[in-house]
């Protein structure tokens, strides 16, 4: 369906220097696919999206679309935009017109539907987003999920052959990144080719089709979700999907901000989409941090989280320490502990020794 | 209604200050030595502020029109107004309660004047008026205009002129009653008579324009008028510059003073205000000048912003574009536009860049103020367009719109719904700033408003009149604005 041959894309600075985002690019993507495209920041991978599409229209290569060069000259790029929507980050919906009518307007406008017919079609879609009663607000009055959905909606209105995701839960809060997945989840199963370009690990391993792993201007690794996630072959790939969130607390003495740490805590649960952990990890500190300081000053306290396996864990470590406070091995308080997170593995390193509860 | 209540107070404010009255003795003068310590008011240009203005032991204030100055004496601002004896007839005089304390010794030569090098006006002038001293002609023009009570008389003139070729085109600066003034819209007066024997005497047709002193200088020089009436003395030094016939008549100073014993208006204060609007409105069909100004204004204003929006969108595409030199183009107009005074700027076109073109000054000034109108709007379209975010335009571009198709349903409906205030904004300022095309010779609104106040020499009734239709004018331009907006209904 969609073919992409040495594809490349270099930003000319006005002062002389360039920066070459995309290298070489090539990739072939088949109807009924369902492609994540994930990576590092700063790879190239909403580029690319937005290549295909020529919101950004590449500096070389070429992308065959239906067996016709969208890149050569006079190809009448408003057509090819007409069979590949495209979902924003930011959902740029039209801010003077109502749901509705934001659904409607390119299909009575493009396609010169009728009024009644494209406002049957865009009430079904709305339904189908879960947002037919909403159809004659503003998106003023709308919350983040909502008005992804409806950009949602507004792109199938006309009834595209790929969908472009670009980012589509980035902007979101985080307690509305499931009702605009689950939207996708459904159009992924009744079959609808979509690109997402997503940072969310769990999403793209569940529904994608293939995944593409770009790395410095590259495809770098291409494979299904089982390959990708489970086995990959490349190290930077490897890195990159085991990769764990953390966030690290040095408590020194009796100065130790508390409430800063809390707040802390409970930003890092928030923004990687644990935030269902959030009180336990908080009710384990209140009950830890009074043992350890008696004790003694010095702690490191880390939360870590793998988007990956979705494994939680709250290290206690401490470099004198070569085994854990005595308070720790009494057995009413351990059960304590234990009625919290799920395991407690306790080990030497050579910053300390560690003691690792799982939640 | 709320902007009604202001306004009413406003005018009530002025009125009052106005009625303040003072109760002294009446001034008396019986020479020039007693005007030491006094303040003394005349009018900018003529030959009293010249020679005023050598004397330091009086605090001279100098008036654009007769009428601000009358003005300032009767709002004890000042104590004497030094002006031609022909100035306020008897009727006048006690209608204002103004007495002449005394008369100026000294008798100036006048005559009308003409560009410098252009002798044969000066010597057909001459001629007529010798042919005319002999056959008496003289004699009974000036005992029809210069005598007492010239104004209760029936005006008019006998006087054919021809009615097709060259125009003499006369300048006349003063509005003023018997020299020369304005009924309607013809000039009569003993200046615009000798005129009209000057172009009989050429077999010449001959229209008349009210200018201002130095627009009417300027447009002597560039061969927009051939003569300028409004009883200029001939000096030495205005000799040096222009060119004046022999005089046709010897006119003196009257020193005008507030007679304290005059009776105060009579009457309740709606008969007064009654009285003041028939004088200023009804009588000689004054309010024409009125209507008359108010059309030529919205004329003026209308097409201004219609020929400055489109402009606009011409330079705000400079702006955007790409290629340097456009850019750079755009920004010098603008600098240039930001730079210069309007009134500047509409006497240099008038008088410098069109002043051979044949264009009326009613184009001139809609261009001028088009080309002023264009810098704005076009930053107006500019931060309205810069206000809807590049998503938007994004938006439209990836469900299929074309580049033109996504500015014009996407874009454009809400930069304009971003942009109106601003817009309107721009256009009232304009619609207040064509008050200065009076400078041009455009009878316009104000124009109307300085008209009737120079024959009635009433300074507060035409100003507030005046005010109150600019007000009504803006309101309107705003409601016209809106209702001129493609709507932004989407589907």
């Amino acid at each position: 369906m969609i073919t992409v041959n040495h594809l490349s894309k270099t930003y000319h600075n006005p002062d002389g220097s360039s920066l070459t985002v995309l290298k070489d690019i090539n990739c072939t993507i088949e109807k009924g696919e369902v492609i994540s495209l994930i990576g590092p920041s700063g790879t190239g991978k909403s580029t690319l999206l937005r290549a295909l599409n020529l919101l950004d229209p590449p500096t070389g290569g070429e992308i065959i679309f239906e067996g016709e060069n969208i890149l050569a000259k006079g190809y009448p790029v408003h057509k090819l935009r007409q069979k590949m929507g495209m979902v924003f980050q930011s959902f740029n919906l039209f801010d003077h017109m109502t749901v509705l009518e934001n659904v409607m307007y390119a299909p009575v406008k493009i396609l010169k539907k009728s009024m009644e017919e494209a406002r049957e079609e865009a009430l079904s879609l709305l339904r189908k987003v879960g947002l037919a009663e909403k159809a004659d607000v503003y998106p003023d009055s709308l919350s983040g999920g909502q008005k992804q959905r409806v950009a949602i909606a507004r792109c199938l209105a006309m009834n595209p052959e790929v969908i472009l995701f670009d980012e589509p839960t980035s902007a979101l809060d985080p307690t509305m990144v499931g009702e605009v997945l689950s939207v996708m989840r459904q159009l992924a199963k009744e079959g609808m080719t979509m690109l997402i370009v997503t940072h969310e690990m769990k999403f793209a391993l569940d529904v994608s089709t293939r995944i593409f792993f770009m790395y410095d201007g590259y495809i770098h690794e291409d494979g299904t979700p089982q390959q990708i996630f489970i086995q990959p072959k490349r190290s930077a790939t490897k890195a990159f999907v085991q990769r764990i969130r953390k966030e690290v607390f040095e408590v020194h003495g009796e100065d130790f901000d508390y409430p800063g740490m809390e707040t802390s805590i409970n930003r890092f649960c928030i923004k990687y989409n644990i935030a269902d952990k959030k009180d336990s990890v908080i009710t384990l500190c209140q009950l830890l941090m009074p043992v350890y300081k008696e004790t003694g000053d010095q702690l490191t306290v880390r939360i870590s989280y793998s988007e990956l396996s979705g494994e939680t864990a709250l290290d206690f470590m401490r470099e004198e320490d070569n085994e854990a406070p005595a308070r720790l091995k009494e057995e009413t308080f351990r059960k304590q502990l234990l009625s919290i997170c799920k395991d407690i593995i306790e080990e030497p390193t050579a910053r300390g020794y560690r003691v690792k509860f799982l939640l | 209604m709320k902007h009604f209540i202001r306004l009413l107070t406003f005018i009530a404010c002025i009125a009052l200050a106005s009625c303040a009255h003072q109760s002294e003795a009446t001034l008396e003068l019986t020479s020039e030595q007693d005007l030491a310590g006094l303040r003394v008011a005349t009018v900018n240009g003529s030959i009293y502020a010249l020679s005023l203005s050598k004397r330091d032991d009086i605090d001279l204030h100098l008036f654009n029109f007769e009428a601000d100055a009358l003005q300032s004496v009767l709002a004890g601002k000042t104590d004497v107004m030094v002006l031609d004896e022909t100035f306020l007839d008897r009727r006048m005089r006690e209608e204002y309660g103004m007495k002449i304390a005394m008369t100026g010794e000294e008798r100036y030569p006048t005559a009308i004047m003409f560009r410098k090098g252009d002798y044969e006006l000066a010597d057909a002038m001459n001629d007529l008026q010798d042919r005319m001293e002999k056959d008496g002609t003289m004699d009974s023009l000036k005992n029809f205009w210069i005598e007492e009570n010239y104004l209760d008389r029936e005006h008019q003139t006998h006087i054919p002129v021809e009615k097709t070729g060259k125009p003499l085109k006369v300048a006349c600066i003063s509005n003023m009653a018997p020299i020369s003034f304005m009924v309607g819209s013809e000039w009569y007066g003993i200046e615009p008579d000798l005129c009209r024997e000057l172009a009989r005497y050429l077999h010449r047709p001959v229209e008349f324009h009210l200018y201002d002193f130095s627009s009417a200088i300027m447009a002597l020089k560039n061969n927009m008028a051939d003569v300028v009436t409004g009883c200029l003395f001939i000096t030495e030094e205005r000799s040096e510059e222009y060119l004046f016939p022999n005089p046709y008549h010897y006119y003196g100073a009257a020193y005008f003073v507030k007679d304290k014993s005059a009776k105060a208006a009579e009457g309740t204060i709606w008969e007064r205000i009654g009285k003041s609007l028939e004088k200023n409105l009804i009588r000689e069909g004054r309010w024409k000048y009125i209507t008359n100004g108010l059309w030529v204004t919205i004329y003026i204003t209308i097409l201004a912003i219609l020929l400055g929006s489109i402009l606009g969108i011409g330079l705000c595409a400079m702006t955007r574009s790409k290629r340097k030199w456009m850019r750079s183009t755009a920004a010098v107009y603008n600098w240039f536009i930001a730079g210069i005074p309007m009134l500047v700027l509409l006497l240099i076109l008038f008088y410098v860049v069109f002043a051979g073109s044949g264009l009326n000054p009613t184009a001139v000034a809609i261009i001028a103020f088009a080309l002023n109108f264009a810098s704005g709007a076009s930053d107006v379209y500019g931060t309205s367009l810069d206000a809807i975010p590049r998503g938007q335009t994004e938006a439209g571009l990836a469900l299929g719109f074309t580049r033109l198709q996504t500015f014009a349903h996407i874009v454009l409906p809400q930069a304009i719904r971003r942009g109106l205030p601003l817009y309107q904004g721009q256009c009232i300022s304009l619609l207040k700033g064509t008050s200065i095309v009076g400078y041009i010779a455009i009878q316009d609104l104000t124009r109307a408003g300085d008209i009737i106040r120079s024959r009635t020499f009433d300074a507060i009734v035409p100003l507030l009149l005046v005010t109150v239709i600019y007000f009504l004018l803006a309101w309107l331009l705003g409601i016209l604005i809106k209702l001129a907006t493609p709507k932004t209904q989407v589907l």
